[in-house]
C-alpha cells in the first residue's frame, strides 16, 4: 500500500524523482570512482614494484612503501653492506621520481647491469636499454598513452630525454633512466630511495627480513610478495584525509539534495498529509511513508550510480591506458549505505515538518 | 436509548495575531446511535469548527466532547489520531481522495489504517457498501476520471468501510450539482437506515434538511435550535437558513 502511494507519486513527479536519483547516483559514483582511483592506483602500483623481481626491498628510515611520496634517501654505499650479507644474490639501487606531468608515473633511477640481475631483465618491445644519461626507456603502456617510440624526445622533470627502447610493463616503474641522471634531477648526488635484494633462496625472505632489519635498525627490509596487500592496507594521512573529505563533500551533496526534493514535494503535499492525518494515519505514519519514499529513491540512485561507475571504469582504459580504477565490493557497500543515510538524514527535517502539521490547517491548504 | 455523543459548553477560540476569533461560544449537544442530524446556519457560524472538534481533528478551548464516553477534548495528538482512525469517518466538500491512487487504493489506504484490511467481514462490509453506493464499476479509475458525484460518493466510501461510530460530512454536496447532490444524499439516507450509520451532515441544502431525523440551526458559535420535527416544519426552516 505504501509502495502503491509512493510509487504513483513517483510516476507524478517525474522530473523531481529523476533529478533527485541522478543526485544520488553522482554522490555514489564520485565516491566510487575516486576511491577507485586511489585504491587502483595503489594496488596496481604494488603490482608493479612486486612484478620487479626481487625478494626485498630495502629502504631508508622514515619511508614509505608508496615510492613516489618518497624524498628518504641513503648513501649508494649502503648496497655494498646489503651484497656482503650472507644469503644476498644481488642488490640494485634505485632513485625513485614520481611524475606529475600528464599523469601519475612512477620513474626509476636504475643501473641496468644490477637492476637485470635482481629482476631478470626487461623483455624489450622495440629498441634497446639507455646508454647515456639523456636517454630514457618507457613501457608499453606509456607509449601508447603518449603516442611515443624509439627516437622521439619526451620532456621529464624539466629534463629533455630521447627513448631509447620500449619495455614489457609491470617492472616497477613505467620509465628508466640513468641511476646518476636520476640522482642529479632529484639534487641528490650519491643518494638512493631504495635497493632491490634478491637472494639465493626466496623462501628464506622472512628470516632475511629480520637479519636486515636486526642488522640495519630503523631501515625497512619489506617482503615484495607481501608488497601488494601492505600497500592495498596501507592508509597514507594525506590521502586518507583526501578520499575522507571528498566522501564527505559527496554525502553532503545527496543529503542537501534529498532534502530539498522532500521538502519541496511534502509542501506540495500538504493537503494529502492533512487527509491521511484525517483518516487517523499518525505521525509516525507520515514520516515512516516519507523516509521510506527517500529510501526508493536512494536506491534508485545506488543502482544507476552504479551503472555508470562501472561503464566509465569500462570507458577509462581507451581513454588512459595507465589509469587503472578498481571498485571494489566493500566500497558498494560502503557507498550504497553512506547515500541511503545521507538520503536519511537529508529526509528527517522535512518528514517531521510533514508530520507535525495541524490537521485542519493541512485540509485547508490549497 | 444510550448516547453517542455529549457536547458540554464547548468553546472553540482562535487567536489571529492578537484577535481572539470565538468560533464556538458554548456548545451543547447530544446525539444517539443511528441518528441522522443536519447541521445549518450562515456562513462562519462555526459548523466546520464543530465538526472539527467532533471528529478530534482539534481540541476545543473549553468543554468537554465525550464520544462513547471518552472525552475527546482532554486527549492529546496522538489519543485523538488514533480516536479518528477508529471511531471518525469524514467527508469533505471537496471529495479529498488522493489524487494519485485509485479510487480502490483510496478505499484500501483507509482499511490499512485503520487496520481492518485483512478482516474477512470487513471484506463483506466493502462489497456492501460499493453496491449500496454504486461504485463498483468505478473502482480502477483514479479521481480524476471520476465526476464529483462518483468521486464524493468514493470518499463516502472511504469513510465507511471501517464502520465509524460516526460519519462527519462537511456540506459534501457543496461541490456538486443539484442531481449529484440529490444522489449523495440518498446515499447518506441509505447508510443511515440500513447500515445505521450515525451521520452529521452540515448543509446548505434544504432539501436534506428535510429528509432528516434532526437538524440543528447554528448561530454566532451557538446552537439557537435543535429539534426532531415534522417534515414540513423542516422543510421551512431550512429554506430559512439556507437563504
Ligand atoms: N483556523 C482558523 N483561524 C482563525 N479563525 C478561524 C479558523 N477557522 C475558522 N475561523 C473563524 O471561525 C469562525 C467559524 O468558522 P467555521 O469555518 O467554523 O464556519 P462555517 O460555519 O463552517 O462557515 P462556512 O459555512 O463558510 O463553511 C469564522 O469566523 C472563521 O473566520
Ligand atoms: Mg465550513
Amino acid at each position: 500500500m505504501n509502495r502503491e502511494i509512493i510509487v504513483s507519486n513517483f510516476a507524478r513527479r517525474p522530473v523531481r524523482t529523476g533529478v533527485s536519483i541522478v543526485a544520488v547516483a553522482t554522490e555514489v559514483a564520485l565516491i566510487l570512482l575516486i576511491v577507485g582511483l586511489v585504491v587502483g592506483i595503489n594496488t596496481e602500483t604494488g603490482e608493479r614494484t612486486a612484478g620487479v623481481g626481487a625478494d626485498i626491498m630495502f629502504q631508508p628510515p622514515g619511508a614509505s612503501v608508496f615510492l613516489g611520496l618518497n624524498s628518504a634517501v641513503m648513501p649508494v654505499e649502503v648496497g655494498d653492506l646489503l651484497a656482503g650479507v650472507d644469503g644476498v644474490e644481488a642488490v640494485a639501487p634505485i632513485v625513485t621520481q614520481f611524475n606529475t606531468q600528464g599523469g601519475f608515473d612512477v620513474v626509476y633511477g636504475i643501473e641496468p647491469q644490477s637492476f637485470d640481475a635482481v629482476s631478470g631483465g626487461f623483455r624489450f618491445i622495440e629498441g634497446r636499454m639507455f646508454q647515456s644519461p639523456e636517454e630514457i626507456v618507457i613501457d608499453d603502456l606509456y607509449a601508447e598513452a603518449k603516442g611515443l617510440g624509439v627516437g622521439d624526445g619526451l620532456v621529464l622533470l624539466n629534463h629533455s630525454f630521447t627513448v631509447a627502447g620500449v619495455v614489457d610493463n609491470g617492472k616497477g616503474a613505467r620509465l628508466y633512466l640513468d641511476l646518476a641522471a636520476a640522482q642529479e634531477m632529484s639534487g641528490n648526488p650519491g643518494n638512493v630511495s631504495l635497493f632491490f635484494v634478491r637472494l639465493d633462496d626466496a623462501d628464506a625472505v622472512y628470516a632475511m627480513q629480520e637479519t636486515l632489519e636486526e642488522r640495519f635498525l630503523t631501515y625497512h627490509a619489506v617482503p615484495m610478495r607481501d608488497l601488494v596487500s601492505i600497500m592495498a592496507n596501507t592508509s597514507l594521512p594525506a590521502l586518507d584525509a583526501f578520499l575522507t573529505l571528498v566522501v564527505a563533500v559527496a554525502v553532503t551533496i545527496g543529503a542537501l539534495v534529498i532534502f530539498l526534493s522532500m521538502y519541496t514535494t511534502i509542501s506540495e503535499r500538504t493537503r494529502e498529509i492533512g487527509i491521511l492525518r484525517s483518516m487517523g494515519a499518525s505521525k509516525g505514519f507520515v514520516v515512516a511513508l516519507v523516509l521510506q519514499e527517500t529510501v526508493w529513491l536512494c536506491l534508485a540512485g545506488v543502482v544507476l550510480g552504479l551503472a555508470a561507475s562501472f561503464a566509465i571504469v569500462a570507458a577509462v582504459p581507451s581513454f588512459f591506458p595507465t589509469l587503472q580504477l578498481m571498485i571494489t565490493g566493500e566500497w558498494i557497500v560502503r557507498a550504497g549505505l553512506l547515500a541511503v543515510a545521507s538520503g536519511l538524514v537529508g529526509a528527517v527535517y522535512p518528514s517531521i515538518r510533514a508530520a507535525g502539521q495541524d490537521p485542519v490547517e493541512a485540509l485547508a491548504y490549497e | 436509548m444510550s448516547v453517542l455523543l455529549e457536547v458540554v459548553d464547548v468553546v472553540k477560540t482562535y487567536t489571529v495575531g492578537t484577535v481572539a476569533v470565538e468560533a464556538l461560544r458554548g456548545v451543547n449537544l447530544s446525539v444517539e446511535p443511528g441518528e441522522m442530524v443536519a447541521v445549518m446556519g450562515p456562513s462562519g457560524c462555526g459548523k466546520s469548527s464543530l465538526m472539527h472538534v467532533l471528529g478530534a481533528m482539534t481540541r476545543p478551548t473549553s468543554g468537554r466532547v465525550l464520544i462513547d464516553g471518552v472525552n475527546v477534548a482532554e486527549m492529546g495528538d496522538g489519543a485523538r489520531t488514533a480516536f479518528r482512525r477508529d471511531k471518525v469517518g469524514f467527508v469533505f466538500q471537496k471529495f479529498n481522495l488522493l489524487p494519485t491512487l485509485t479510487a480502490r487504493a483510496n478505499v484500501e489506504l483507509a482499511r490499512r489504517i485503520h487496520g481492518s484490511h485483512r478482516d474477512p467481514e470487513a471484506d463483506e462490509r466493502v462489497e456492501q457498501v460499493l453496491d449500496l453506493l454504486r461504485i463498483r464499476d468505478l473502482m480502477d479509475r483514479r479521481p480524476v476520471e471520476l465526476s464529483g458525484g462518483e468521486q464524493q460518493r468514493v470518499a463516502i466510501a472511504r469513510a465507511v468501510v471501517k464502520h465509524p461510530s460516526l460519519i462527519l460530512a462537511d456540506e459534501p454536496t457543496g461541490n456538486l450539482d443539484s442531481k449529484n447532490s440529490e444522489i449523495v444524499l440518498n446515499m447518506f439516507r441509505e447508510l443511515n437506515r440500513r447500515m445505521a450509520q450515525t451521520i452529521i451532515i452540515v448543509t446548505h441544502n434544504p432539501d436534506l434538511a428535510s429528509r432528516v431525523d434532526r437538524v440543528i440551526e447554528m448561530m454566532d458559535g451557538r446552537i439557537v435550535r435543535d429539534g426532531r420535527r415534522a417534515p414540513a416544519e423542516i422543510a421551512e426552516s431550512a429554506r430559512r437558513a439556507g437563504q
